[in-house]
């Protein structure tokens, strides 16, 4: 069916679509038709000389290249900025410098011809922006986008994409507390708007597609905070990633926008180009970034017998092994043998590209290896492979688009019961030998320890950990007439992990092996989720301005199963893992889960004479996590920008200022990150037969959370934008908290899902500067830095005495306090730590815990410089964070327990009594304990840390082309080279726990263009 | 502006658009695990699966009961001397030993809370069957009587843990978590009120049923809620009342017996048992034996022991000794072993006992020996030394008086129910005896050690609950 399509044929077809098609969100910039100017056509004419003064904002530009468009003539400007040239009338000049915008003029018949150049800058404020439903140039934001683009993040050698983050932009935390690969970090846009720990993951969408923020839980327990639901993805293959954070950037996704978006676009083939491949490789070495400083065995020694001493106390075989039946002199660095090793990494990726006029094609994939610092031949591998096809008819009218992502990885992370960090932090420096002369594993010395072999979870415990993720997602958009297109657009998502672990009975000591069992355990978790979302678009021009236009609906179903299944009694090793050789199979979980979503929206946005901007969003949003009549519920925000460097009065009195922007919004979003299912009153099945019981307090009537955001932005440009600073100031107040509202177990169980009428707000300053320090010919020197000052605080909590938050919050404070003791110091009589019993009842309660102390961030950000020299590059980011945390815990000082090397120092040589005397005995054990919820180990935990370095070369391009390659450079990249920091702990990202930090790698590459 | 004749599609389509958006595309079915409370109780099957759920969460999931960590068997047993720590700095049982248990933050700490809140989470459960039987109008009347019977047992039962370990406690009657979340402690003489009513109440609506439901003794009938009855009555010193329960349930000799074989007592539907718990799994849970067997399995890195004062009470010839008691040669210590499977797969041959026949002989010859009726109480004691290969006092000491003989009572309860939820703890309380007995072995000793504290963060959370007195 060749006819024109009427637009009451279009519109059915229209109709039809939603039903199964959805449109992509990134194309929302229409497809307009080309604009060609008229011109004259000019006669022929004689060559004659065109002169003319190349500047930019600081004045004569010299060594600018002047070429005449199409041929091989050209000059440079003098070192007053002059060029002189033979040109003819019809001939077009392209003036080009490095770090400038090239830019070409036609002659048109003049003979002097003055150019300004802009720097490249400025760029920034043409760029397109993607916010979700639309595109829109960041010049013309209303609200606030943070975005980094592949150059800066591709070469990082880490797995999960957002770790890419950190330190980049102002107003984004993201903590990876633990640094086994694929480990899910913490993302907090904007700090912690919900009470609940778990309430608090921001929105990601990879090209349209949401994927289930929360991390996988139920595999080994090296992932103690889950595994990433992004880590499949390829960091190569990214083209950007943009962070929404006001009101008016996040409403359009109503109740889910509340903590932020993070918007992931991936990279697509252009059109009318010849087909690149890019290939890419890189390969180094890792290892732990920093270890602590515990005891040697003679200091070990030392403590343990002054306790005994102090106790007065004989020792004995059970309580004592460690000074009786250990040996005195051996000594092993527990931290070097359990997670000292040196992890391998290896990364390869290729990607072709290409087109025609109507075509365009991406076809990539990739491979990532990098070892574990764990002991043992284990590894992280990644593989990834993508596909992105886009056609535009040949009247620009309709536009289609399809890609899908597939990415496969494995991790093979010992199955440890216990994180062999926290082993390697407690285990005595004498602790015995893990194997035997013969390689066997050493039993004897640990079997009346409290410790097990650590080795035996290397030989025994074994388990691997594979992730199969498909993003795919089809758009179509078709302009129906001038001013308005339908897009329609459908995304599919299916994450599945499979954990498989078997566990031979062979990690038992030989004492209670007999009995024991061969077993096994697996793990499938199938996350499958689709969306639909039909929209209509409209831009015109209106007055001196234009319109926009956007209405749309989603439709949206997630379908979540666990199934977790144990064998018990193989016969052989070999067998494990194979359940049908298993004496028993137990199904420990086999739950499904299902949500489902909801929502229209729209959204106006009206631009007047580039000068003026207002832009307004909305959603209703329906969602299946509540119960019946708390379904539904209508978020909006508005928003505005005035650029004011636009209007006259500013150019001429103010003309330093090359660009000034002030924008501001308010609106509300919402939460409904809350379990499914969580209003159902129900009883579930018993772990014995025939029986049911109800697992959970029910209570039918929460709902949304709300967050209402408010934001104001001043940007700036000066100097022709060689400096650029933008500042905001934000306020996000969240009320009615949807909590698991913790209860005393008298009620049966130790909390209730619950909204509460508290109120918690985050206020903060977030300044984003670049500036062009040095730019020469060959030379420049660029430097960015961001800075986040956060505020959290309980605003309000009505009759918070009466709820079982009381000792937990405090009104006027941050959410992330401690309620701690008043430290006294070391008691002279005792030698123990006393704290202050206020109300002085004899008794050590929360009320005498009078001491509010915050922990957390007080401020964050990064800071890059940027080195360009010829085709050689230099970049570093440091990250600064100004924290503060509670010590590690240790073991009570005396107990056969490992301490720190600073305990030691404090205790053997202090001059002032700052730690207690060491003692098994149970008053030095409650003053210990006490101490611990004191603010005696409340401290600083600020750091400073050189996150990434990175140096590249592009090779000349001249001989590469002799060898027909386009380009090819070689980099170098380091992590966590070092970290400055005063706190005492393995890993600073993650104060006050025993978990693995984050890598210190340094790798080498190489790239090729064909 | 906008084109008049586009209009009319634009309002068609958002008109669409907002029809499809709708109710039902959010509304579900309950999903595969979940069923809805009220359809429970519309259902006699279910209804009665709802009780069977609590007697599984015994062993499952409730700490106090399960004879593991932080059950009433070992912390209580720990409380009192009939175990000890191999290590004299234990972090998690050394506390209880030294009855030196702090209200948070530490290993005893959590053991604490694990016991006091599994006990409210089991009330719970009662509460909610109790609730969801009176708010039900669909099932039979059989079904209504036994499973409030049975409901009213649990509570009563979980409470008598409670009152006797923590003194004053909530008295929580109801699932009305807005009201439960801020109780101020109740007088233990109303708990012990509350437990003698649903015992009561438990004995006339089990009249009918005297059986067990199968061959197994999972399950409450009457005689294992006379059983507790007259543990309590002898609690509470009414000793006609305490003999007339104890021998209503001795009586049944069609059902219950002493079993000579020492060996067979533990054993599942062994016929000494009057109410057992069962480990028997489905799908979610692998254990196939008890946790009283895996926790004294007597390997070398034990932490919890019998106390060679305890041992050596026990006489050579007393066949307990030998066949209850294990002993570890390299390492020198003794431990219980009335459980004799501790890691077996598949093939499940100990249940948990909580209510034995032995108990109903001792609570009888106690209740005798009390009334002056030292004959009777001797007969009772002697049928326990009968089957312990001890003389009988009958022909030993025919004359003894009353008060060696309630000695004597005591010192078989001891040998006799010895790591079994925490007897010996309970009776040298009740008995008053707690410092005469535990001072000279407990140098931390004082007098108000004989209640737990209340766990700190249950009173961080309920700021109504006061804290007993001594911590």
């Amino acid at each position: 069916m060749k006819n024109n399509l009427e637009y009451r044929g279009i519109i059915r077809l229209c109709l039809l679509y939603i039903c199964f098609l959805v449109p992509p969100p990134y194309f929302a910039h229409f497809p307009h038709g080309h604009c060609f100017k008229d011109f004259t056509i000019l006669e022929y004419q004689q060559p004659y000389q065109i002169s003319g003064t190349v500047t930019d904002s600081y004045g004569p530009m010299p060594g600018v290249h002047v070429l005449i468009k199409g041929t091989n003539t050209g000059t440079f400007t003098d070192k007053e900025g002059e060029y002189f040239l033979l040109v003819s009338n019809k001939d077009i000049l392209v003036f080009s410098y490095l770090g400038y915008h090239s830019r070409e003029l036609p002659i048109l018949g003049r003979t002097t011809l003055d150019v300004q150049m802009q720097s490249e800058v400025t760029e920034l404020q043409e760029v397109e922006v993607n916010a979700g439903y639309y595109t829109v140039k960041e010049r013309e934001l209303t609200g606030s986008i943070s975005r980094v683009t592949a150059k800066e993040i591709e070469l990082q050698p880490i797995v999960s994409p957002l770790e890419a983050l950190q330190g980049r932009m102002a107003g984004v935390e993201v903590v990876q507390q633990n640094g086994v690969p694929g480990s899910a970090p913490i993302v907090r846009i904007r700090g912690q708007n919900s009470l609940r720990r778990e309430g608090n993951y921001p929105l990601y969408i990879i090209d349209g597609v949401p994927i289930i923020s929360a991390p996988i839980s139920g595999g080994s327990n090296m992932y103690s905070d889950g595994i990433d639901p992004l880590s499949t993805l390829n960091l190569s293959n990214i083209k950007s990633i943009e962070v929404l954070k006001d009101a008016d950037a996040t409403a359009i996704y109503g109740s889910r926008g509340a903590n932020g978006v993070v918007l992931i676009t991936t990279k697509k083939g252009n059109y009318r180009r010849k087909t690149e491949i890019e290939a890419r490789w890189y390969s180094g070495l890792g290892q732990v970034s920093n270890k602590e400083d515990l005891l040697s065995t003679e200091q070990y020694l030392a403590i343990r017998k002054t306790a005994l001493q102090n106790d007065g106390r004989q020792s004995d075989e059970f309580s004592d092994y460690d000074l009786l039946l250990w040996n005195q002199h051996r000594y092993t660095d527990w931290q070097e043998v359990l997670f000292g090793g040196t992890s391998q990494i290896m990364d390869f990726n290729v990607a072709a590209s290409g087109g025609n006029g109507t075509t365009s094609f991406r076809l990539g994939g990739s491979y990532h290896n990098e070892g574990l610092v764990f002991p043992g031949d284990n590894s992280y591998h990644k593989v990834t492979a993508g596909l992105n096809l886009d056609h535009i008819s040949e009247n620009n009218k309709l536009h289609m688009n399809f890609s899908a992502k597939y990415g496969i990885d494995q991790s093979d992370v010992p199955a440890y019961d216990n994180s062999f960090v926290s082993t390697a932090l407690t285990l005595p420096p004498n602790a015995p030998k893990l194997k035997n002369e013969d390689g066997s594993l050493h039993w004897e010395e640990w079997e009346y320890s409290q410790w097990d072999n650590p080795y035996a979870a290397i030989l025994y415990r074994n388990s691997s950990d594979v992730g199969h993720n498909l993003i795919a997602n089809l758009g179509l958009s078709y302009q129906l007439f001038h001013s308005m297109t339908f897009k329609t657009y459908m995304g599919y998502n299916n994450l599945t992990r499979d954990y498989k672990a078997s566990f031979s009975k062979d990690q038992y000591s030989p004492e209670i092996r007999e009995g024991q069992n061969h077993s096994s355990r697996k793990r499938h978790a199938d996350r499958k989720s689709w969306i639909i979302e039909p929209q209509f678009l409209y831009r015109t021009k209106m007055g001196k301005g234009t319109l926009d236009g956007l209405i749309g609906a989603t439709f949206q179903q997630n379908d979540n199963k666990n199934l977790i299944v144990t064998g018990e009694g193989f016969v052989s090793t070999a067998l494990i893992g194979d359940l049908a050789a298993a004496q028993s199979v137990n199904i420990i979980n086999n739950e499904i889960k299902r949500y489902k979503y909801n929502a229209v929206f729209a959204r106006f946005g009206y631009n007047h004479d580039q000068r003026y901007f207002i832009n307004l969003t909305g959603r209703r949003d329906g969602s299946s996590r509540f119960g019946p009549n708390k379904r539904f519920a209508n978020f909006w925000a508005i928003g505005g920008a005035w650029i004011f460097s636009g209007e006259n009065f500013v150019k001429q009195n103010l003309p330093f200022i090359s660009f000034g922007k002030f924008r501001g919004s308010y609106g509300i979003t919402g939460s409904d990150q809350i379990g499914d299912y969580g209003y159902m009153d129900a009883y579930e099945a018993t772990a014995g037969p025939n029986g049911i019981y109800p697992t959970q307090l029910t209570n039918p009537n929460y709902s949304w959370e709300e967050n209402k955001k408010l934001e104001t932005t001043l940007e700036l440009g000066f100097l022709n934008d060689r400096i650029t600073l933008g500042s905001s100031w934000y306020r996000n107040r969240s009320s009615n908290q949807l909590v698991g509202y913790p209860l005393p177990s008298i009620t049966g169980f130790s909390s209730v899902q619950a909204n509460l009428p508290a109120t918690v707000q985050n206020t903060g300053w977030e300044f984003e500067l670049a500036t062009m320090n040095i730019r020469s010919k060959n030379f420049r020197w660029q430097t960015f830095l961001n800075l986040t000052i956060p505020k959290n605080k309980l605003l309000s909590f009505p009759d918070i005495e009466q709820t079982s938050y009381a000792n937990i919050y405090r009104i006027g404070h941050p959410l992330n306090i401690r309620l701690l003791y008043e430290y006294e110091g070391v008691d002279p009589e005792t030698g123990l730590y006393r704290v202050n019993d206020v109300n002085e009842d004899g008794q050590y309660d929360f009320n005498d815990a009078i001491v509010v102390k915050k922990l957390g961030r007080e401020y964050f950000g990064g800071l890059t410089n940027k080195f360009s020299y010829k085709g050689m590059e230099l970049r570093f980011l440091w990250e600064f964070v100004k924290q503060s945390a509670l010590e590690r815990e240790t073991s009570l000082p005396g107990y056969k327990a490992m301490q720190t090397a600073q305990f030691f120092q404090e205790w053997q040589y202090g001059q002032n009594n700052n730690v207690q005397t060491v003692s098994e005995s149970f008053d030095a054990g409650t003053a210990y304990y006490n101490a611990l919820f004191s603010e005696r180990f409340f401290t600083d935990a600020s750091f400073l840390r050189l996150r990434t370095l990175s140096l590249s070369y592009d090779l000349p391009a001249k001989p590469l082309k002799n060898i027909g390659l386009n380009g090819c450079s070689l980099f170098l990249q380091a992590q966590n080279l070092f970290t400055l920091t005063n706190y005492n702990s393995l890993n600073i990202e993650n104060p006050g726990n025993a978990t693995l930090p984050a890598l210190k790698t340094l790798t080498l590459g190489v790239k090729i263009n064909l | 502006m906008l084109n008049k004749r586009y209009i009319k599609p634009i309002i068609l389509c958002l008109g669409y658009l907002l029809t499809i958006s709708c109710e039902d595309f959010v509304d579900l079915e309950p999903p595969n695990y979940k069923m809805v409370t009220e359809t429970v109780f519309e259902n006699d099957e279910t209804a009665m699966a709802a009780i069977t759920g609590i007697y599984n969460e015994l062993f499952s999931s409730a700490s106090f009961s399960n004879g593991y960590i932080s059950s009433v068997t070992i912390l209580a047993g720990m409380s009192s001397d009939i175990f000890e720590t191999t290590s004299a700095t234990d972090t998690r049982y050394g506390p209880f030993q030294q009855n030196q248990i702090s209200p948070r933050g530490t290993p005893d700490a959590s053991a604490n809370y694990e016991l006091w809140s599994s006990a409210y989470n089991i009330i719970y459960m009662a509460n909610s069957v109790l609730e969801g039987l009176s708010n039900s109008d669909q099932l039979s009347e059989e079904t209504l009587t036994i499973a409030e019977g049975q409901a009213r047992f649990i509570r009563a039962f979980t409470y008598f843990y409670l009152v006797n370990l923590y003194g004053d406690v909530p008295l929580v009657l109801t699932t009305d978590y807005s009201k439960n979340a801020v109780a101020p402690k109740d007088s233990a003489a109303k708990v012990h009120e509350q437990i003698s009513t649903d015992l009561d109440l438990a004995i006339s609506l089990l009249e009918e049923v005297e059986e067990y439901e199968s061959l197994e003794r999972t399950n409450i009938n009457r005689f294992v809620v006379m059983a507790l009855r007259a543990r309590i009555y002898l609690y509470q010193q009414n000793w006609e009342k305490a003999e007339e329960w104890s021998s209503k349930v001795i009586d049944q000799a069609s059902i219950y017996e002493i079993l000579q074989d020492l060996d067979q007592v533990f054993l599942k539907n062994s016929r000494e048992a009057i109410w057992q718990i069962s480990p028997v799994p489905v799908g979610r849970r692998q254990t196939t034996y008890t946790r009283e067997g895996y926790f004294f399995r007597g390997i070398n890195s034990s932490r919890v022991v019998l106390s060679n004062d305890f041992v050596a009470t026990i006489s050579p010839e007393d066949k307990r000794l030998a066949h209850w008691v294990g002993y570890n040669s390299s390492r020198e210590f003794y431990f219980p072993q009335k459980y004799k499977d501790g890691s077996s797969s598949g093939n499940i041959t100990e249940y948990s006992m909580v209510l034995r026949l032995a108990e109903q002989y001792l609570i009888r010859a106690e209740a005798r020996a009390m009334q002056g009726n030292l004959p009777g109480a001797i007969s009772d004691l002697d049928k326990l030394r009968n089957r312990a290969n001890l003389e009988l006092i009958a022909n030993t000491l025919p004359g003894i008086s009353q008060e060696d003989l309630l000695e004597e009572i005591m010192e078989e309860r001891t040998r006799e129910l010895f790591s079994e939820w925490g007897h010996r703890w309970l009776d040298l309380k009740r008995l008053q005896k707690t410092a005469e007995v535990l001072k000279p072995i407990k140098p931390l000793w004082q007098d108000t050690d004989i209640f737990y504290p209340i766990p700190e963060e249950e009173r961080a959370k309920n700021p109504n609950i006061e804290q007993n007195e001594g911590y």
